[in-house]
């Protein structure tokens, strides 16, 4: 049974070996907390998205962004405190995302997942430190299947 | 990531295992994209044992699917799992090649 508030907290660089390490520390977290696996998957995801993002524009290379997860009964809530170049997630304009392959720009997708997988995504600047908060709901999301 | 390639008849059949992140979708496009070698080609990805990809790996499926679509070929996967298919609905890829619950049926198709 998960037990109320679990919480998983780590610091990391952003760079690619780094998230991709921190993100397998969650998911196994995450497990081991009973935490469904589409919860699980996408809660490492938009952490995933947000520090590749800072790693990509946030100009802050050398400073670690701190990162929490608490398990709650419905939710999955993160939060990422870094202090890279200000940025709200919440205000990157979307892809187009009905081109064909030939006309789909090569990008763009990351922070799109982020506002579409979460059930709330908060940001505030504070004291010089990005600060974004997100929830995964643990409801279950239909994803099965065949197409085309 | 590990990637295995074999070829089915005139498929090209991709298994990779593992996670698509910005860690690991570099090489696993630059690895994928060297067996596209023939005028078109058919290419099928088995994702059954991918279980985590990130907007970095779409982009490398994304360039996969332009290069085999760039040489008049045609691109599928299969395999995929629930949350994986999620994202792949939401970003809109679902729409840009064929998705199959089971191998043998995405070599059909693409044989077809």
């Amino acid at each position: 049974m998960t037990s109320p508030q679990a919480r998983f907290e780590a610091s990391t660089l952003p760079t690619p070996e780094s998230i991709s390490d921190l993100t397998e520390r969650v998911m196994a977290f995450l497990d081991a907390q009973g935490v469904e696996g589409r919860a699980t998957h996408h809660a490492a995801l938009v952490l995933d998205e947000i520090l590749t993002n800072l790693a990509t524009h946030g100009d802050c290379a050398n400073r670690p962004a701190r990162i929490s997860i608490i398990v709650e009964p419905d939710k999955v809530v993160g939060a990422i405190v870094d202090a890279g170049t200000p940025f709200d997630p919440r205000l990157a304009p979307d892809p187009s995302l009905d081109l064909d392959a030939d006309d789909r720009a090569i990008g763009g997708l990351g922070l799109y997942l982020v506002r579409k997988l979460t059930c709330t995504l908060e940001y505030t600047r504070l004291d010089g430190e990005n600060r974004t908060t997100f929830a995964i709901s643990r409801g279950k999301a239909s994803s099965e299947g065949e197409s085309k | 990531m590990e990637i295995h390639d074999e070829r089915v008849g005139d498929t090209c059949v991709v298994t990779a295992k593992g996670r698509l992140d910005g860690g690991a979708s570099a090489t696993f496009a630059d690895k994928v994209g060297s067996l596209i070698t023939s005028p078109n080609p058919k290419l099928l990805i088995d994702f059954g044992g991918v279980d985590f990809v990130t907007s970095a790996g779409l982009r490398a499926v994304l360039l996969l699917v332009k290069k085999v679509k760039a040489a008049g070929g045609s691109f599928a996967l299969c395999g995929v799992q629930g949350p994986v298919r999620e994202v792949l609905d939401i970003t809109g890829f679902t729409g840009m090649f064929s998705i199959h619950a089971a191998r043998a049926d995405a070599i059909a198709a693409l044989a077809g």
